[in-house]
């Protein structure tokens, strides 16, 4: 798998890269297992918690209030931060963020760099032009290590190789790690990954990594994470790289409060994930002694400033909204075309790439809101996504080819039949006449030609009754009188 | 630093500022008013748990054995005595403490490498540590460290494979705002560990034990108890 398949810019549309997932019955029963397990887990805690909705509420007013005072709080944290040590660099863009992160590794001669798991450098794409730059990027969360190794791509935000069953974790580490006897066993191949890791763990003194958190009032990061390989990397290196959105400011320490008690849960359906770690600059004696934070716009303030899409950056990154959506259960992460899956991927791609990357994207939902429901901090994704569906009937309208588009012309079409009720009812005359050769007895089409078999392709349609609802209302009326 | 980069850097900070500014306009508040935003957000979570503290260590005590962690009870002046039927039970003989555990804690019969400043490598090569903690946290089963003189530097309660973790009756507390209520100045640096490291990133089946301790032992003092 090449990996222009999560390069917006260069990923083909929802519609054609989703039948290859379709046919691949391996993939579609991996994602549905994980999906399913992560669902029951997050249920069952949800519903121990009697105040999950005031959870829900804090949190979403607090990401709110954060956002609608960015500046302010983004100005508090860059002081704080270096007061305590740290130094604060900013990215306009992706170019930007990637030129300072590799001249600060060619300060510390960095020829590898080991790293956390983070989503904003697999948004910047930073692996690949940091491998070219020739620096060697050792992945060390599990499921990133099956991916960098198998070379495959991220389908998940959260668990990113859940399309990956255990026999083929088997084969991707005894070809790589050269281990013959390796069995299927999930413990016996996280012990393999250990193994690997330890070695780079203790050797390589520079670490990359995200954050989930910043605290403006202590200029301090938090990382949420389960191995322990995160704590790897932020304690032992020399020198410590924080990637992250410029979104991701809480203003104070106790805030978190309310944080951790929804991302866990959201998230991997734990009351608590096993490690959360927060540092403050650099504290002499413990941990690396020096570190950078790029914060990084790449068209976040363009989000920003459009009040109804302003909330998706509220996101906290949990993937609940995946884990629920039938639409990825089906179709697993890889058709988004972005290393954002899922709802709020079909949200945040096409605001954060050029909207002609991704324009189909908005339209792979059905609507049906659970993702909203589950949503930690309460972004209404549906709303957003109707709104980018109107920017890009926005975008098409002005185009010259909706004058000869077969959707067009067939909206046109529809606007003169509605607005006059003698054609409406010539038309559904000539309909019923026309569709009775394809009704079968039962009263379902079953085959439609040309056009209209795009929809007979996937459903079948409903025949047209043999008395319309118009037709009703008068022979009633007669009656009555 | 690359000087064009860094000319490049601060034209950056001024133009996302810029944007920020002019997308916030009608909604960023001056320093006060923003303060009052603050503090009007609502805040109708449970803060206080309602457990008396009986059922409150309980509690905390079946959430670590759900996470695999082992956890005996003593008393106070039976710490040293527990301290070492643990050490001794492990199997093991060459531990790591932080410079300021208490004398009496390090049982004689083992192998102690206090930590001052100790490599990596070395670190490494222990088979286990020994630490207090700063809090816990009975609602969901999590201890938390704010590395002091006796919870030591971080990478000592990493690299072991085995940690035995000193937690004091009084120290905890049942919900997680509780933990911001009686902390709040934050540490510099803060650990909050719910069970030992772990993974389902294989079909979602949780594997204990990744990168971190692979074995989590706590001792609970009941120093709320007079004996």
């Amino acid at each position: 798998m090449s990996s222009a398949i999560l390069d917006p810019k260069l990923a083909p549309t929802f519609r054609e890269a989703v039948l290859p997932v379709l046919r691949n019955p391996m993939l579609r029963k991996n994602v549905a297992h994980a999906t399913q397990v992560i669902q029951n887990k997050r249920a069952k805690l949800v519903a121990e918690k009697t105040d999950w909705q005031e959870l829900r509420g804090a949190a979403s007013a607090i990401r709110t209030h954060v956002l609608e005072n960015l500046g302010a709080y983004l100005e508090q944290f860059e002081e704080r931060c270096t007061a305590a040590g740290g130094v604060v660099h900013w990215a306009a863009d992706a170019d930007e963020a990637r030129a300072i992160i590799l001249d600060l590794l060619r300060q510390e001669n960095a020829t590898e760099a080991i790293k956390i798991k983070t989503m904003t450098s697999a948004e910047i794409q930073l692996n690949p032009f940091l491998e070219a730059a020739g620096v060697t990027v050792h992945e060390t969360d599990l499921a990133e290590i099956i991916l960098q190794l198998g070379k495959e791509e991220p389908s998940h935000i959260v668990v990113p190789a859940l399309h990956i069953n255990r026999s083929q974790v088997r084969e991707i580490f005894s070809r790589t790690m050269h281990l013959k006897d390796l069995s299927d066993d999930p413990k016996e191949l996280t012990g393999a990954a250990r193994h690997y890791l330890r070695e780079k763990f203790l050797r390589v003194p520079t670490a990359i990594s995200g954050a989930n958190f910043l605290i403006a009032e202590t200029g301090s990061v938090a990382v949420v994470e389960s191995e322990g390989n995160g704590r790897m990397c932020l304690t032992l290196p020399e020198t410590m790289i924080t990637i992250v959105g410029i979104e991701k400011v809480l203003p104070r320490f106790q805030d978190l409060e309310v944080m951790l008690q929804v991302l866990a849960r959201s998230a991997t359906g734990e009351r608590m994930n096993p490690y959360t770690s927060l540092w403050t600059g650099v504290t002499p004696g413990d941990g690396p002694q020096r570190f950078h934070v790029v914060l990084l716009d790449n068209e976040r303030t363009s989000i920003l400033a459009r009040p109804k899409e302003r909330q998706t950056l509220k996101c906290i990154r949990c993937a609940a909204c995946m884990n629920h959506c039938p639409v990825y259960r089906q179709t697993g992460g890889h058709a988004y075309g972005s290393c954002y899956p899922g709802p709020i991927g079909a949200i945040l791609t096409p605001q954060l790439m050029l909207m002609h990357h991704a324009e189909s994207l908005p339209f792979a939902s059905s609507l049906c809101g659970a993702c909203f429901e589950v949503c930690p901090v309460k972004i209404d994704i549906p709303a957003v996504l109707l709104d980018l569906r109107a920017d890009v009937v926005n975008i098409e309208r002005k185009q010259a080819k909706r004058a000869f588009d077969l959707m067009y012309i067939g909206l046109r079409v529809a606007n003169t039949l509605f607005a006059r009720p003698w054609i409406f009812h010539a038309t559904q005359w000539f309909g019923r006449i026309g569709l009775s050769v394809f009704t079968g007895k039962d009263g379902w089409i079953k085959w439609l030609p040309s056009l209209g078999g795009r929809w007979t392709e996937n459903r079948d349609l409903r025949g047209l009754p043999e008395q319309t609802f118009h037709d009703w209302w008068a022979a009633r009326a007669k009656e009555a009188k | 630093m690359n000087a064009a980069i860094d000319a490049r850097q601060r034209e950056s900070r001024q133009r996302i500022f810029d944007r920020i500014g002019t997308a916030t306009r009608s909604v960023a508040k001056a320093l006060e008013q923003r303060a009052e935003a603050y503090a009007a957000l609502p805040r109708t979570y449970v803060r206080k748990g309602q457990k008396n503290t009986e059922s409150k260590l309980e509690l905390l005590v079946e959430r670590l054995r759900e996470y695999d962690a082992e956890v005996v009870e003593c008393t106070e002046i039976g710490l040293s005595t527990a301290i070492a039927a643990q050490l001794a039970a492990s199997g093991k003989r060459v531990f790591v403490a932080p410079a300021g555990l208490p004398n009496e804690w390090l049982a004689s019969g083992f192998v102690w490498k206090l930590d001052r400043g100790l490599a990596s490598a070395e670190i490494e090569l222990v088979e286990g540590v020994v630490t207090a903690s700063s809090c816990a946290i009975a609602d969901s089963g999590t201890i938390v460290l704010h590395h002091s003189a006796t919870e030591g530097r971080r990478v000592i309660t990493l690299l072991p494979d085995w940690h035995l973790c000193i937690l004091r009756a009084s120290q905890v507390v049942e919900t997680l705002p509780e933990y911001f209520d009686r902390f709040g100045k934050q540490p510099a640096l803060v650990t909050w560990i719910s069970g030992p490291s772990a993974t389902a990133d294989i079909e979602m089946t949780r594997i204990k034990g990744v990168h971190g301790p692979r074995f989590l032992h706590v001792i609970l003092v009941r120093d709320d108890v007079r004996v």
